[in-house]
């Protein structure tokens, strides 16, 4: 008898806990989930409220919904508030709501004092849960987000106008091949009736998980996820993104306009992200050849150190948002991800010489790998700078969120205890295995763009002169063999538009030439 | 609760040593100020922040002491020199040490300073960091050569920004509305005077003697160090930095007698801009007028003023609005700007700007919302404190102005006695039509 009881028993046990592995699975897509910090000396309560949605979820020919969707909430009114109640309330505790979107996530942020904290919250969910979406809100904020497409980033900020190129070139046809901002023909068409569906649509239980840091109350937490219960269950699925479309040959894209400099971005996508091993070893490389902002980057050193051409130049293995001080920003996380190269302006006399530069030294890095001691000077850099993370209440919460992400109890953690561990000879077989110089789109913005694609095409000779007349030999031989340095540039893949008709309509505008 | 505790508990994240402090006190950490014989101020903030230390160099120094013609953006120009290494260590070896400690540095110069910073893990790192920085400004090494090759940057430097008109608006404002002080110019300078710095190599060693000496220099350290363990490494590496004695006298700039206008074009799609100025007056924590004047610009054209409602939210004329009261040494500008959607309303934005203006010349403006500003500058100072960086470079705007770290608490306490009569008077004597410079700038039209 017992022998015949414990497997039944056993079994009831075992089905007992498949319904409740379900029960969890059920909750974990279909409710609202949380990443709880407590941090109970802190006066401060920091808020990330971050969403499963990104632009990459905007359907076709709505562009841009999302990102007006979520400013709809952060600067406008509320059902029971306007914005201008919402901005009179949240002065004097010097609070906000802020936001932030990505391709596949985006985030609510917001910091507060304990004493302000039960106001700032009533305040904060009338805002996400209950949003007023009036048609002055709606007017004010589409004609901000087209004013932003058609004159300020084609307009007054080159920098960002070649990265957002960049990613036309590098994404087309793919979800993630639009701005945020969507299109110009896209937002024009938005309603605030497709506004008010989205946000029905996306707003669900299984979308949101609720960031909280510091000295919030002990019930505060079950109180908040009550709250955010009031919303549909469900989720969004998680994207199928298409397969990485690499460039064939060197893919350029050229923004014409009337400017004294000329701005550059280039890469290609990478299949590979935090959650790979390989990622540790491909880091160190990249912050050898290329570290944001920081002496260590070697592109920095050649262009802008040895040579002052401009004032900076980076490479970056992932998509790259700059937080505080030069600190990659959090909740920036994606499936896909690319190694970008970023040269800032530069004379135009000089884009022809500073590009061949780039590639020679981006061909020198594949095919000889990193040296000894650069590898081991990156390792014990990265060891030490990725101690200064993650300080505030914010970013200590964002880390800890973008960990979850890739799988990771404390990404940074990790790191301090992988990054040791990787040898000399396991960084230069990432960089072979995921580096390459011969396919890459390329994000001009510059003038004269026919003569440039016509040097670049003929492989004209770039010479580059010196205020100091007494260059070091070295960098002048160093100049003979970057001037000359080929670069397999065909006709067909060079197309030039103007910077105005870029963003009019999705991808890359058709070459008026 | 009383005062010090709730001040305390603001900013907690990093108060572990509650200090003695008095109940109007808004900074809320312990500070130790020490002077050496050269003349060079130590101010120290310990904290048992985690492993994280904050070591800043505070030049007094900035674009203000470009005084001589042809010479502006020297001071910004100076700060790239300045990571060029010396003999003992050179640029290379420099960059190396720095990559080493895994530092976050950089530097970054203004109109009053120039500020250098060096973040890092690990107190045991602190004489090293001590040693190698005081040897970069004693003995800061580089050759005409050196100089020709990194002068192009600052070009460069200026063609990152060249596609932004809100850089542009700000030139042309200063150059408009000041005629001798060198505030005139920007930080960055002009670009004749940028493209002329390769054959500056004379006068840059000038510009060391005077201003890269002890007596013109504060070090700033914040987080989790022992300061007498900082004070002996001090005085061991910086005790032998000479003296400057140099004094600098600025150029007094003329009252303005009346009102100033200028118009740039835009070469390609922008937003059309306004900006408008008035001369005020100097930074000072004893005299009560730049209070004053804050606390005005926060109740009439903050976000919550009824100005800025009725222009960006209601009427939607404006895509932003913001004023600028900023604190200076010498007396610099009140500004206002909008960045405004349709060219056609740039004279109606500015009409209902001076007609705000007017309004606070004559009309006293109520306690109450005096009481919500003075809740807004308490937070939002809080929340700027977060890390030892943030604590940093707080303190180091105001030690630039006075190099005296008492002066943060003052100035918070002369915000208390800002009355609504005050502001009146403040308004009535700065926000004068004859004192205003107008400035435009609208875009897609070719130069």
């Amino acid at each position: 008898m017992k022998s015949q009881q414990i497997p039944i028993y056993f079994g009831l046990i075992l089905l007992a806990f498949s319904l409740a592995l379900i029960s969890c699975a059920k909750k974990s897509y279909d409710t609202v989930t949380s990443e709880l910090m407590p941090l109970a000396d802190s006066p401060l309560v920091g808020f990330r409220i971050l969403l499963k949605v990104g632009s990459a979820h905007d359907p076709q020919g709505k562009e841009g919904i999302g990102a007006l969707t979520f400013r709809m909430l952060v600067s406008g009114g509320s059902q029971n508030l306007t914005f201008k109640e919402i901005t009179e309330k949240f002065y004097p505790m010097a609070a906000g709501i802020g936001m932030r979107m990505d391709k596949e996530m985006s985030v609510f942020t917001g910091t507060v004092h304990q004493d302000n904290l039960e106001t700032y919250y009533a305040i904060l969910k009338d805002m996400l849960l209950n949003p007023g979406f009036r048609e002055e809100d709606f007017i004010r904020l589409k004609t901000n987000h087209l004013n932003y497409l058609e004159k300020t980033l084609v307009g007054n900020m080159d920098e960002q106008l070649g990265k957002e190129i960049l990613n036309l070139a590098m994404y087309a046809d793919h979800p993630y091949g639009h701005t945020e901002y969507g299109t110009v023909e896209s937002v024009k068409n938005l309603t605030l009736d497709d506004i008010k569906a989205y946000y029905a649509s996306i707003f669900l239980q299984g979308n949101v998980i609720i960031g909280l840091v510091g000295g919030y109350p002990a019930d505060f937490p079950t109180r908040i996820l009550a709250d955010f219960s009031a919303l549909p269950e469900g989720h969004t699925p998680s994207l199928v993104l298409p397969e990485l479309h690499m460039p064939h040959g060197l893919e350029f894209v050229i923004a014409e306009k009337q400017s004294p400099a000329t701005a550059i971005s280039m890469g290609f996508p990478v299949a590979l992200s935090r959650a790979d091993d390989d990622f540790f070893a491909l880091w160190i490389a990249g912050s050898h050849f290329g570290e944001h902002r920081q002496h260590l980057s070697w592109l920095f050193q050649k262009i802008r150190e040895e040579r002052g051409q401009n004032y900076g130049d980076y490479a970056y293995i992932e998509h790259f948002i700059q937080g505080r001080g030069k600190f990659p920003a959090t909740n920036y996380c994606r499936q896909q991800q690319y190694f970008s190269i970023w040269i800032r302006p530069l004379a135009n006399s000089n884009r022809h010489f500073a590009l061949r530069q780039a590639f020679r030294e981006l061909k020198l890095l594949v095919e000889e790998g990193i040296p000894e001691e650069r590898f081991k000077l990156t390792q014990q850099y990265l060891i030490n700078y990725t101690r200064l993370y993650a300080q505030t209440l914010g970013e200590r919460l964002g880390w800890k969120m973008d960990s979850r992400y890739y799988g990771y109890d404390d990404f940074l953690a990790e790191a301090q205890k992988r990054i040791p561990q990787i040898t000399h000879e396991q960084v230069n077989t990432a960089i072979k295995k995921y580096l390459n110089f011969e396919n890459m789109y390329v994000a001009v913005i510059t003038q004269d763009a026919q003569d440039f694609k016509d040097a670049l095409i003929a492989n004209t000779p770039s010479s580059i002169s010196y205020a100091n007349p007494n260059m070091p030999e070295e960098i002048l031989h160093e100049d003979l063999i970057y001037q000359e340095f080929p670069l397999d540039v065909r006709p067909e893949n060079v197309r030039i538009a103007p910077a105005d008709a870029f963003f009019q309509n999705k991808g890359v505008p058709a070459d008026t030439r | 609760m009383s005062k010090i505790p709730f001040l305390l508990l603001v900013f907690g994240m990093l108060v572990l040593t509650p200090a003695a402090l008095s109940s109007s006190d808004i900074f809320p950490y312990e500070y130790k100020v020490e002077e050496l014989e050269n003349g060079l101020r130590i101010v120290s903030i310990p904290l048992e922040n985690p492993h994280i230390i904050s070591f800043y160099t505070i030049i007094r120094t900035g674009s203000r002491n470009e005084i001589e013609p042809g010479k502006s953006g020297f001071a910004h120009f100076f700060e790239h020199m300045m990571f060029k290494g010396t003999k003992t260590v050179p640029r290379e070896a420099y960059d190396d040490y720095l990559t080493r400690l895994g530092a976050g540095t950089n530097g970054y110069t203004s109109d009053d300073l120039t500020v250098y910073f060096t973040v890092f893990a690990g107190r045991e790192n602190l004489e090293e960091v001590v040693r190698t920085e005081s040897d970069r400004f004693i003995n800061i090494y580089y050759d005409e050569e050196m100089l020709k090759t990194e002068a192009p940057v600052i070009e460069g430097e200026y063609y990152a920004s060249v596609s932004s008109p809100a850089r542009r608006i700000n030139e042309l404002l200063r150059q408009t509305a000041f005629e001798k002080h060198s505030y005139k110019h920007s930080t960055l300078g002009y670009l004749e005077d940028i493209q002329d710095l390769p054959n500056q190599f004379e006068y840059s060693q000038l510009f060391r003697k005077r201003f890269y000496a002890p007596d013109n220099t504060i070090l700033l350290v914040v987080g989790d160090f022992d300061h007498d363990e900082l004070l002996a490494h001090v005085r061991t590496h910086y005790g032998d930095w000479e003296r400057s004695n140099y004094t600098l006298v600025t150029p007094e700039e003329p009252p303005q007698t009346q009102a100033k206008r200028s118009h740039f074009d835009w070469p390609s799609a922008t937003l059309p801009r306004l900006a408008i100025g008035f001369h005020g007056p100097a930074f000072s924590d004893e005299q009560i007028d730049l209070a004053a004047l804050d606390l005005l610009s926060e109740i009439a054209f903050s976000n919550r003023s009824a100005l800025y409602q009725k222009l960006v939210i209601e009427e939607q004329k404006c895509l932003s609005f913001y004023a600028s009261f900023s604190d200076h040494r010498d007396p610099y500008l009140l500004t206002f700007n909008a960045v405004v959607k349709k060219e056609e309303d740039l004279p109606y934005v500015e009409e209902e700007i001076f007609k705000a203006i007017e309004q606070v010349k004559n009309e006293l403006l109520a306690d109450d919302i005096l009481a919500d500003v003075r809740s807004n500058l308490k937070y939002s100072f809080g929340s700027a404190l977060g890390t030892t960086d943030g604590v940093a470079g707080m303190l180091a705007s105001f030690l630039s102005l006075t190099g005296d770290p008492a002066t943060l608490n003052k100035v918070f306490r002369l915000y208390e006695q800002v009355t609504p009569q005050i502001m009146l008077e403040m308004a009535q004597r700065f926000l004068r039509k004859t004192n205003s410079t107008v400035v435009t700038l609208s875009g897609g039209k070719a130069q």
